[in-house]
């Protein structure tokens, strides 16, 4: 583990810039979302969760793909520098690891490299992630159901820990390592432009304070064991109208969500000229499924609700092993209705219905 | 690395009418793309969009390929509008097509509605160019009128005189015409008297919903196990890779599960005959 001064965040931010695309957490117009930062001045550091997911770092709301005109296809050129992200949440840096099995992955034909996606992983995969504690969480904050905490440093490359005068940096991955080893290195120092010093023991001290602080600050979790049979038990029953009832469709779940994924491909041209654009698209909306005769497999509100719920607890346990969800609470927080997912999945544990029809 | 979305050129050779509603385009791709039958491919518009369809060709025939489409959507109507010479796009094949292999020595029915006969085509063809392979194919074929049915051959004899001993079809329309002598009823009407060893035999079943449901109820009333009853399970495929979520049926991406399944693989899905 290494300490920064706060003092020295700025140089940290502007060398890390030289070498890579940085994302940090920027609010503007009252809304926070990550965006690329050239300093530390720009990055809203206090910030517990961005309005929007960082997901569209590596999958922005819409992508061109490629463009085409008579003469053939341009495909859209691979940025020249890696992406870095600094001070994503636990929960976030989760998010993108999901992700990265939907996208870097095929899961259908593993090893089969036709079915990565390309744009995804010519991002991701040489991106250098800095997770961030949480050392106050909210009240919408649930990732401690799915297995994640305040304090996690899974799938972070670094994970850091603000203590108010300094950010402590324990290298995670391979990666992490590799970059925390080359700041601390006599020779790589001025390379990565900052002074870090080796964390003291109080500082580890600290760190393992400001971890069990933040755990007690979150409400013991329901036991989410068997969630993903019980819903498949109760598909047919009543229950969805009654949950989904306030439920409007707007898609304002899906949208921030950090791990929804789905998109629909369509081209914008005209006259044999255009792009091809990948946009982000939801089971929320009727033509989400519709099909060109007219017929639509989830044509009611209920059945699109039900999707939503399905795909992440139970349908994503079948192919990947794990929920789609991390317990941001960005659904929570944005509805309009007042949907709260968590007493949704409470609702599906505590149902003695008749099961599966 | 692979640019899965990249579609390759294809020029169109030339366009066929099947019914009003109904066109086969034969196209050439500019680049190699095999396929096997079973698999569909995204058509790209140029300009439009892109939806998936499933090649009516023999996998064998590799030089161009056939498109049965129907005149429904955005991109199928400006589709109907482009005429020989013209560029499309195509991309794939995707997913899981008919495990012919596994099907060796065994007899083999079809049952297939309106533009159910695309993909039911390129399978027929597969099988006859192996026919060896196989005891007997029986096709059996429905369409809402004489004027929809979609290949000529159904109703000419044309294929069961490939070799009358192993291949029969049997063609029946919802309504008939002054015309008409044959079939009337919807497909399951013939679909009895099989004269099939159901122990060593196999289903397909292609088409619109409807036909789908009662048509694997029907196989599964002559005995057919659920595990012999292939389906194919078309939805809105987009991305095709198993990414974009459109093609959902319980956990399965039809897309690259799919979209032939086997009916004990689905039928504890919810809603899949919606």
């Amino acid at each position: 583990m290494v300490r920064l001064e706060k003092g020295k965040f700025d140089d940290f931010i502007r060398s890390l810039a030289e070498d890579y695309i940085v994302y940090a957490a920027v609010t503007a117009g009252g809304k926070s979302s990550f965006k690329v930062v050239a300093s530390a001045g720009e990055i809203d550091e206090g910030r517990l969760l961005t309005d929007r997911s960082p997901k569209e770092i590596f999958f922005p709301h819409s992508e061109v793909l490629f463009e085409y005109d008579g003469d053939g296809i341009r495909e859209t050129k691979k940025a020249a520098k890696p992406i870095a992200v600094w001070g994503l949440r636990g929960c976030d840096v989760k998010s993108l690891a999901m992700l990265d099995k939907v996208f870097g992955t095929a899961r259908q034909m593993p090893d089969n490299e036709m079915f990565e996606d390309p744009y995804w992983k010519r991002k991701y995969d040489n991106s250098l992630i800095f997770g961030l504690a949480c050392n106050e969480p909210r009240s919408t904050c649930f990732c401690n159901w799915l297995g994640g905490g305040p304090h996690s440093e899974d799938a972070s490359d670094i994970f850091v820990i603000d203590t108010g005068e300094a950010f402590l940096m324990q290298p995670v991955s391979d990666k992490g390592k590799a970059f925390i080893g080359k700041m601390t290195d006599a020779a790589g120092a001025s390379a990565a432009g900052a002074s870090v010093a080796k964390a003291s023991g109080a500082d580890e001290k600290k760190a393992a304070e400001l971890a069990s602080g933040a755990r007690a600050m979150m409400a013991e979790p329901p036991a989410l064991d068997g969630l993903d049979e019980k819903l498949k038990g109760i598909f047919h029953e009543d229950i969805w109208e009654e949950m989904s009832a306030k439920c409007v469709n707007c898609g304002a779940c899906a949208f921030v969500c950090s791990t929804c994924h789905c998109f629909d491909v369509q081209d914008e041209g005209k006259g044999g000229k255009g792009k091809r654009i990948r946009i982000w698209d939801s089971c929320m909306f009727p033509i989400f499924t519709r099909e060109a005769s007219g017929h639509n497999p989830r044509h009611l509100s209920s059945d699109r609700f039900k999707q939503r719920v399905m795909h992440k607890y139970s349908y994503f346990v079948d192919n990947y092993g794990e929920s789609l969800c991390t317990g941001c609470g960005r659904c929570v927080i944005v509805c309009p209705v007042g949907v709260d997912i968590r007493e949704v999945i409470k609702r599906v544990l505590s149902f003695e219905g008749k099961g599966a029809r | 690395m692979k640019n899965v979305y990249r579609p390759i050129d294809a020029e169109i050779l030339e366009v066929i009418d099947e019914t009003p509603t109904i066109k086969t385009f034969v196209v050439e791709p500019k680049e190699d793309i095999g396929f096997a039958t079973g698999q569909f491919m995204e058509v790209t518009v140029p300009g439009l969009g892109e939806a998936p369809f499933t090649p009516s060709s023999s996998p064998n025939v590799k030089e161009k390929i056939d498109f049965t489409i129907m005149s429904v959507g955005k991109v199928t109507e400006e589709l109907h509008r482009m005429t020989k010479g013209q560029m499309v796009g195509v991309r794939g094949p995707m997913g899981k097509g008919y495990p012919l292999d596994a099907w060796k020595g065994k007899e083999i029915l079809i049952v297939g509605g309106g533009v159910g006969a695309a993909p039911l085509r390129s399978l027929f063809l597969a099988l006859v160019e192996r026919l060896d392979d196989f005891k007997k194919i029986l096709y059996c074929y429905g369409a809402r009128t004489p004027a929809d049915i979609v290949y000529k051959e159904l109703i000419l004899d044309k294929w069961q005189k490939i070799n009358p001993k192993k291949i029969e079809i049997r063609t029946t329309v919802d309504e008939g015409d002054a015309s008409w002598k044959g079939n009337v009823g919807v497909v399951t009407t013939v679909v009895k008297d099989l004269g099939i060893d159901i122990s060593n035999s196999v289903g397909v079943v292609c088409g619109p919903p409807i036909m789908m449901k009662f048509g694997t109820f029907a196989l599964v009333e002559h005995g057919y196990p659920d595990s012999a009853i292939h389906l194919s399970m078309e939805k809105n495929m987009s991305c095709g890779i198993g990414k974009c979520g459109h093609c959902m049926l319980g956990e399965y991406m039809v897309c690259q599960d799919g979209p032939v399944m086997t009916y004990d693989k689905v039928k504890d899905k919810p809603a899949i005959w919606d």
